[in-house]
C-alpha cells in the first residue's frame, strides 16, 4: 500500500514538473526573449545598492530588461577579460578600485553619460572610461538580536574580543570589491602602505579567530536572519536591513576610522547593445534613478538627489568625518598582490 | 578533446606553472587536502553504506521504495545546495543547535557547518547515497548458495564473512570506493559555500580563474588534480579486478 502511494506520488510530481517545464506560458519565458530590449550588466546583485529596485524601475519607465547577475566586482572583471574576443556583457558595476583596474586593462570604452558635469572630478575618469554612480562607506552591519547578549562592537579593537568568536564575517576579497576596499583600507589604517601589507594582514590574522566564514556570495539575508551577527560591509546594506526590511540591525562606524568607496560603472569594449546601454547610463544619473539607489542608503553621486527623509536616517555626520577616501590608482596597482597575500596568509592555510 | 587541449595549452604556456603548483604553499596544500578529504569520505561512506545496500538488495519490506528514494535524493542536489542545507542544520542558528538548546539548555554544534567536521559531513551526505546505490547493484547478484554451502561445511559466521562474503564482495567495494573518491575530488559547490580556511583543489582552480585570470596555474592544478584522481582510481581498480 505504502509502496503504491509513494509510487503514485512520485509519478504525480514528475508529471506536474514536466508539465510546468513544457508550459508555453509568458511567466516562465526567459528574460532575454529576442524582441525584448535588454542590457547585460555584470555584477547586478538585487540586494546590493537596491539594483533590484533600480532595474525594476527602468523596466517600467523604458521597457528595457537588465537581468540580475550575481558576480562580485573581481569576478565581473575576470569575466569581461575572459570574454574579450566574444563579448557578452554591455557594462559592469564595480567597487571603485576594481573598475579602475578594469579600465586600465582596456576592458572599457569611453562614454560620458548625461549629467557627467555633476560628478565630482575625483570620482570619474577624465576620458569617460569609468564614473561613479553612488558611494558607500565601510561599516559594521550588526544584527543586535543575534549577538546573544554581547555588546554592539564599536571599534576594530572590539572585534578581536573573544566574545565575538564565530560571529564576524567579511566577504572573500578575491570575490567582492566591497571587501577588497575594506582589506586595503584597513591595511592603511593600521599603518601599512600599498607595498607593505603586513600591518593589515596581522590584524586580519588575529580577527580570523572570530570569523565564521569568508563568503563568496551575497550574505545579506543571512545577516538579516541572524546566521551572521556582524558583517563588515557597506553601510547602506545595513541601513536597508534596518529601515526597509525592519531587521534588528545597527550600523556602526568603527571608532578608529573607516573608508569611503565609490561604486563605478563602465561601458564594456564590444558591448552587444551599446546604444541601449548608453541610454541606460544616462538614466542612471537622472534624479529618479539616483533617488532609487538612495532607498538602499548608498549616497547618490549627483548632489541634491538624496531625499530629505532618507538623509536623516544615516548616522550623524560626526561619524562620517572618520571616513577617508582611498587612492584608486594605488589600490588598483596593489590589487593582485594584496589578494594573493590575503589568500596565502588568511585563507588556504589550514583548518 | 578540444577543451582538454586548451587546458593543457594553458598549463604549459607558462613553464613554471607546475613548479608553482607542486612547491610548498597554498596550491599543494589544496591538493593534499583534496586527497585526504576525498579518501576519508570514500572509506567512511562505503563502510556506512554496506548495511543499507545489503538490506535494499536482499530484503523486501513495506515502504522500501520510499526509503530508497529518500536515501538517493541527495544525489540529485547540487553541491551549493548541499552546502546551504548543512548551514541550515549546523549553522550558528541551525536546526541542530536550536534543538540541542531546547533539550539540554546548551546550543551544541552551533556554527560547526563551517568547520572541517561540517565539510566532512557534507561530503558524506552526498557520497553515502552514491555508495549505497552502487553497492546495492553489486549485492543483488551475490550468490547466497555460496554462503549456504560454507555453512553446511561447518563454517561459523565469522569464518563465512572472512572467507566467503568479503572476498566475493571485495571487487564491488573497491569499485565503489573509486566512484565515491572521484566524485569527492571533483566536488566544488560544497567547499565553495562551507570552506572557511580549509581549501580544496577545485576551489583554488576557481579562485585562480575568477580572481587572477591565471590560466597557467589553473590549468596545471586541473591536470595535477586529474592525475591524482586517476592514480588513486587505478589503485582501487587493480584491487577490484
Amino acid at each position: 500500500m505504502l509502496r503504491f502511494v509513494s509510487r503514485a506520488l512520485l509519478r504525480a510530481c514528475f508529471i506536474i514538473i514536466l508539465a510546468v517545464l513544457l508550459a508555453p506560458s509568458a511567466a516562465f519565458a526567459p528574460p532575454a526573449a529576442s524582441e525584448d530590449k535588454i542590457v547585460i550588466q555584470y555584477d547586478c546583485i538585487p540586494n546590493y545598492a537596491n539594483w533590484g529596485g533600480v532595474t525594476a524601475l527602468y523596466k517600467q519607465v523604458a521597457g528595457v530588461t537588465v537581468p540580475p547577475d550575481p558576480k562580485g566586482s573581481s569576478v565581473a572583471m575576470a569575466a569581461l577579460e575572459k570574454e574579450k574576443d566574444n563579448p557578452v556583457a554591455d557594462c559592469a558595476y564595480y567597487s571603485g578600485a576594481i573598475g579602475y583596474q578594469a579600465a586600465q586593462k582596456g576592458l572599457h570604452q569611453p562614454y560620458k553619460p548625461k549629467g557627467w558635469e555633476k560628478i565630482p572630478d575625483s570620482l570619474k575618469d577624465p576620458n569617460g572610461l569609468w564614473w561613479t554612480v553612488h558611494t558607500g562607506t565601510i561599516a559594521f552591519v550588526v544584527n543586535t538580536k543575534a549577538l546573544a547578549g554581547a555588546p554592539v562592537p564599536q571599534s576594530f579593537a572590539d572585534l578581536l574580543k573573544p566574545v565575538y568568536k564565530g560571529k564576524v564575517a567579511y566577504d572573500d576579497p578575491t570575490w567582492g570589491g566591497t571587501s577588497f576596499t575594506f582589506v586595503y583600507g584597513l591595511n592603511e589604517l593600521m599603518g601599512g602602505t600599498e607595498k607593505d601589507f603586513r600591518p593589515g594582514l596581522s590584524y586580519l590574522k588575529k580577527l580570523d579567530a572570530n570569523v565564521s566564514s569568508y563568503p563568496r556570495e551575497s550574505i545579506y539575508n543571512s545577516v538579516l536572519r541572524g546566521e551572521v551577527p556582524i558583517w563588515i560591509n557597506a553601510d547602506g546594506n545595513g541601513y536597508k536591513m534596518k529601515y526597509v526590511d525592519g531587521g534588528p540591525v545597527e550600523v556602526v562606524i568603527p571608532a578608529e576610522g573607516t573608508f569611503t568607496m565609490p561604486l563605478v560603472m563602465g561601458l564594456a569594449v564590444g558591448a552587444p547593445h551599446a546604444d541601449e546601454t548608453k541610454r541606460y547610463f544616462d538614466w542612471l544619473l537622472s534624479a529618479p534613478a539616483q533617488a532609487e539607489f538612495a532607498k538602499s542608503f548608498f549616497r547618490p553621486v549627483v548632489a541634491g538627489t538624496l531625499p530629505a527623509e532618507l538623509a536623516t536616517k544615516f548616522l550623524p555626520d560626526a561619524d562620517y568625518k572618520k571616513a577617508r577616501a582611498l587612492d584608486l590608482s594605488n589600490m588598483a596597482a596593489a590589487a593582485d598582490a594584496l589578494k594573493k597575500a590575503w589568500l596565502d596568509e588568511i585563507r588556504g592555510t589550514g583548518r | 578533446m578540444w577543451p582538454l587541449a586548451r587546458l593543457a595549452a594553458g598549463a604549459f604556456s607558462s613553464p613554471d606553472a607546475f613548479l608553482k603548483v607542486l612547491a610548498a604553499g597554498r596550491y599543494r596544500t589544496s591538493l593534499v587536502n583534496s586527497l585526504a578529504l576525498s579518501t576519508a569520505a570514500a572509506f567512511v561512506s562505503v563502510a556506512l553504506a554496506i548495511v543499507p545496500a545489503w538490506v535494499f538488495a536482499r530484503e523486501r519490506f513495506p515502504g522500501r521504495d520510499l526509503v530508497r528514494t529518500a536515501v538517493s535524493l541527495p544525489l540529485t542536489f547540487s553541491g551549493v545546495l548541499v552546502g546551504f542545507l548543512v548551514i541550515v542544520m549546523l549553522g550558528r542558528i541551525g536546526a541542530v543547535p536550536k534543538l540541542a538548546g531546547l533539550l539540554t539548555g546548551r546550543e551544541l554544534f552551533a556554527g560547526s557547518a563551517f568547520t572541517l567536521a561540517g565539510l566532512f559531513l557534507a561530503y558524506l551526505y552526498f557520497e553515502i547515497p552514491r555508495a549505497v546505490m552502487t553497492l546495492e547493484a553489486a549485492f543483488r547478484h551475490f550468490p547466497l548458495e555460496l554462503d549456504a554451502a560454507a555453512r553446511s561445511l561447518g563454517a561459523g559466521p565469522i569464518a563465512r564473512l572472512l572467507h566467503v562474503t568479503l572476498p566475493y564482495a571485495a571487487p564491488a567495494l573497491f569499485s565503489t570506493l573509486a566512484v565515491t573518491f572521484s566524485a569527492s575530488m571533483g566536488s566544488f559547490g560544497v567547499a565553495l559555500v562551507l570552506a572557511r580556511r580549509f581549501t580544496v583543489a577545485p576551489l583554488e582552480i576557481y579562485t585562480e580563474l575568477t580572481a587572477f585570470l591565471n590560466d597557467a596555474v589553473a590549468g596545471a592544478l586541473c591536470i595535477a588534480l586529474a592525475a591524482l584522481t586517476f592514480g588513486v582510481d587505478r589503485l582501487f581498480a587493480r584491487r577490484s579486478a
